[in-house]
């Protein structure tokens, strides 16, 4: 015969375990897991799922139209004796810290000006934030017309108007031109990112540091080097933190100037993706293509954010 | 929020009326308005079934007009409502890729070569339609055949190919005193030098190597003009193999234009789809390869250089003149529930006097994928016409000497040839080493899709 909880003796529905756990979560627990659940859902739903089933798709034969099949590591390990895949990785490399590299010296020189006592600050300050704003495919088809040999206009003022080159230059088709062709508009597009954030990063730093230490006859330099680069050093970790997973997953600028040609010169992971998907139609080896550096990326971003809490802590 | 809704909002607030009668009256509101627009809801089932409808933009704004309107009007006599979408060069495999996996396909689309055996899964079989076609035109051209059965079972209806050719400044050519072309080399590389002017920023010749559809399709003429290919009789891999003595010649020829005859442009090798119309609508060569598209744009802009160009059969080489012919197909997919109806709209857009007023307004870039459609006197109207026609009359289909296969496909959508080129011209291997280099990518590509 079924016995109601109600039919229970006191002591017995009062269990332990119920009681430990209002202790060590406190008596609004079960509050909190009614608000935690739709967060918990959506996570699951929208990141783990997603995340998991793309693993398992890695790791699969999938073209379109046909059923996944499973092959294990095949993808990962093909892809890591495939020449092209190491060409893109290898350029996505150079084209990320090629950029970043600049972008953080150009950033802090624009922080630095904008700064100083300059006049239509307000107006400069607007003017350099619009390689951020306008859109990246815009940017990107302008600099084609830009780069373009026959009817560009940079070969056009260097070679018509300044006379400096006897010919054009193929900005997007010669030898490590391409590559810096491609770099130094991402680092057009990303520079005022940096500066603005190092700007609001050096208007905290109270004027009185540099006030104090001018009293204590440091320099120009030592002043930018012992106050200026110590109060931004957080905001720069994380421009640059953001910036490098920025870079790395860039697709619209490599695609729209050179789809990756060429031949593979400036070939980079997120092309590579997308033409393994799109183009190849194989899409285990896509995804396996997008998951490949996830890892290397991952350890950078702990590597970081680990540096980031020692500085705060310190 | 409702105007009415909000009428009585204000009344509430004015305390001239009850919170309940607010209540009452929003309800009445809300509930009329929900029966409203079931009934519209109905009345628009009652205008009959609903179709995706998937086209091709192609440059030729003429012909997408002429066919978005035979498709409304064929809507308006079935009383279907046709809900149109448009894809273009850029986006039309991703779409497909998109809404194949999500198993949410248009009824009918448009699509290129490589539609019918890469989405076959997706597709139904469309054989008896293809067959009721293709018999009172004379059949298929033998490339249009290939590129829509396979085994004898249809996946996709053939349409159309781009006319084309080389387009080449005859104003030029008669100042100089110098013939048409024929042969890539010696008779371009003559044109070439001869007419070329770099002080006036004159090229004698522009034909990118670059990962895009002209290069591609250059790239694999190029290649069988010097009797090469990409796969042998059986549809294996060819490039640094059987053929590689032919396709040494070959890709050598191709590199030699650029950084040792210097006949093409400075940039030539970051050159996208368009970059060659430009220049050369730009006045800055002297002949180029390119669809009809080119021919077209110049006629609708009224362009001075339209009277002054011959669009001529595409040069060849010592084995002879190739050139690989793309039909677009119709696709009908398998998840549609108006098969019957899609069927119609192809018999519909494919009935002569459709196809020919279509035609007409395309310039010669609605060339003939059936026998009879190329005696139609139109191809006679304008001298360019013709070398456009000869063009589509000698095609070929990718992946030949050997079938098409969806290997032969993969290559060309991965741009492996113009990879090639690109590893010499600018990653300055050799010729035989990036053959060598672009036969393992091609033989690794036969491999995975032989499994599939």
């Amino acid at each position: 015969m079924a016995i109601s909880t109600a039919q229970l003796p006191g002591e017995l529905t009062n269990r332990p375990g119920r009681v430990g756990l209002k202790r060590v979560l406190g008596p609004d627990y079960r509050m909190a897991y009614l608000f935690i659940t739709p967060i918990v859902l959506l996570v699951l739903s929208l990141v783990a799922y997603p995340f998991t089933y793309a693993i398992y798709l890695s790791m699969t034969h999938k073209l379109v139209g046909l059923p996944p099949v499973f092959v294990g590591f095949e993808n990962y390990i093909r892809l890591t004796w495939d020449g092209f895949f190491q060409r893109a990785v290898v350029n996505s490399f150079i084209f990320t810290f090629g950029s970043v590299g600049f972008k953080l010296v150009l950033g802090v020189v624009m922080a630095l000006v904008l700064t100083a006592n300059i006049r239509w600050r307000s107006f400069w300050t607007g003017v350099l934030l619009i390689p951020w704003v306008a859109p990246t495919v815009v940017s990107a088809l302008n600099f084609l017309w830009i780069f373009d040999g026959s009817l560009g206009v940079l070969n056009y003022v260097l070679v018509r108007v300044l006379g400096v080159l006897p010919q054009g230059l193929g900005w997007l088709s010669e030898p490590g031109l391409a590559m810096a062709s491609v770099v130094a508009v991402n680092i057009w597009r990303g520079f005022p990112f940096f500066g603005i954030s190092f700007l609001a990063g050096m208007k905290a730093i109270p004027a009185e540091l540099y006030e104090a230490a001018e009293v204590d006859g440091a320099s120009v330099v030592q002043r930018f080097r012992h106050i200026t680069l110590p109060g931004i050093r957080n905001i720069m970790i994380i421009v640059v933190l953001l910036s490098t997973i920025w870079t790395f997953n860039d697709f619209q600028i490599i695609y729209i100037l050179t789809k990756g040609g060429p031949g593979g010169t400036t070939m980079v992971m997120p092309v590579f993706t997308y033409e393994t998907a799109f183009g190849a139609q194989r899409l285990g080896e896509a995804i396996a293509v997008a998951l490949y550096l996830l890892p290397a990326l991952a350890v950078t971003i702990m590597v970081l954010a680990r540096y980031m809490r020692k500085g705060r802590k310190a | 929020m409702d105007r009415r809704i909000r009428q009585l909002a204000e009344q509430v607030d004015a305390h001239h009326i009850s919170r309940r009668e607010f209540v009452r009256r929003t309800a009445l509101i809300t509930g009329s308005t929900a029966v409203g627009l079931g009934v519209l809801s109905s009345m628009a089932h009652a205008q009959g079934p609903k179709m995706r409808v998937w086209l091709f933009k192609s440059y030729v704004t003429g012909g997408n007009d002429i066919l978005a309107k035979q498709v409304e009007g064929w809507a308006a006599e079935r009383k279907v409502q046709v809900e149109f979408d448009w894809a273009t060069f850029g986006d039309r495999e991703q779409k497909f890729v998109a809404a194949i996996e999500a198993g949410n396909p248009p009824d009918i689309a448009e699509m290129n070569y490589q539609g019918p055996l890469r989405y076959r899964p997706a597709l139904r079989d469309v054989t008896k339609l293809a067959k009721d076609l293709a018999a009172p035109r004379g059949g298929l051209l033998p490339f249009a055949e290939r590129v829509a059965q396979l085994n004898g079972q249809y996946s996709g209806i053939p349409r159309l190919v781009f006319g084309g050719g080389l387009h080449i400044r005859k104003d030029i050519l008669a100042e100089k005193g110098l013939k048409m072309p024929k042969l890539y080399d010696p008779d371009v590389l003559d044109v070439a030098r001869k007419c070329q002017d770099t002080s006036k920023d004159l090229w004698g010749f522009g034909q990118t190597l670059n990962r895009c559809d002209d290069g591609n399709a250059f790239m694999q003429n190029i290649l069988w003009d010097y009797g090469g290919a990409t796969w042998d009789k059986d549809g294996k891999p060819a490039l640094g193999t059987t053929y590689l003595k032919e396709n040494m010649a070959a890709l050598q020829f191709a590199v030699d234009s650029i950084q040792k005859h210097k006949v093409q442009p400075p940039g030539v090798m970051s050159w996208t789809d368009v970059s060659n119309n430009e220049a050369y609508m730009a006045g800055k060569l002297v002949c180029t390869n390119n669809g009809a598209s080119l021919y077209y744009a110049m006629g609708a802009r009224k362009h001075p250089l339209y009277e002054k160009t011959q669009v001529l059969l595409t040069p060849g080489g010592p084995a002879g003149t190739f050139v690989a012919s793309n039909p677009y197909c119709w696709g009908l997919f398998k998840a549609s529930k108006n098969a019957e109806l899609a069927e119609d709209l192809v018999r519909w857009v494919e009935d002569e006097k459709r196809f020919e007023e279509y035609m007409t307004a395309c310039a010669g870039q609605a060339g003939t994928v059936y026998k009879t459609r190329a005696e139609h006197p139109y191809w006679k109207s304008d001298p360019n016409y013709e070398g456009m026609l000869q063009n589509i009359l000698r095609g070929v289909w990718n992946g030949y000497p050997g079938p098409l296969t969806p290997a032969s496909i993969e290559v060309q959508a991965q741009y492996i040839l113009c990879d090639m080129a690109g590893r010499v011209v600018v990653g300055g291997l050799s010729v035989e080493a990036a053959l060598k280099e672009a036969h393992k990518r091609v033989e690794e590509i036969h491999r995975i899709r032989s499994r599939a």
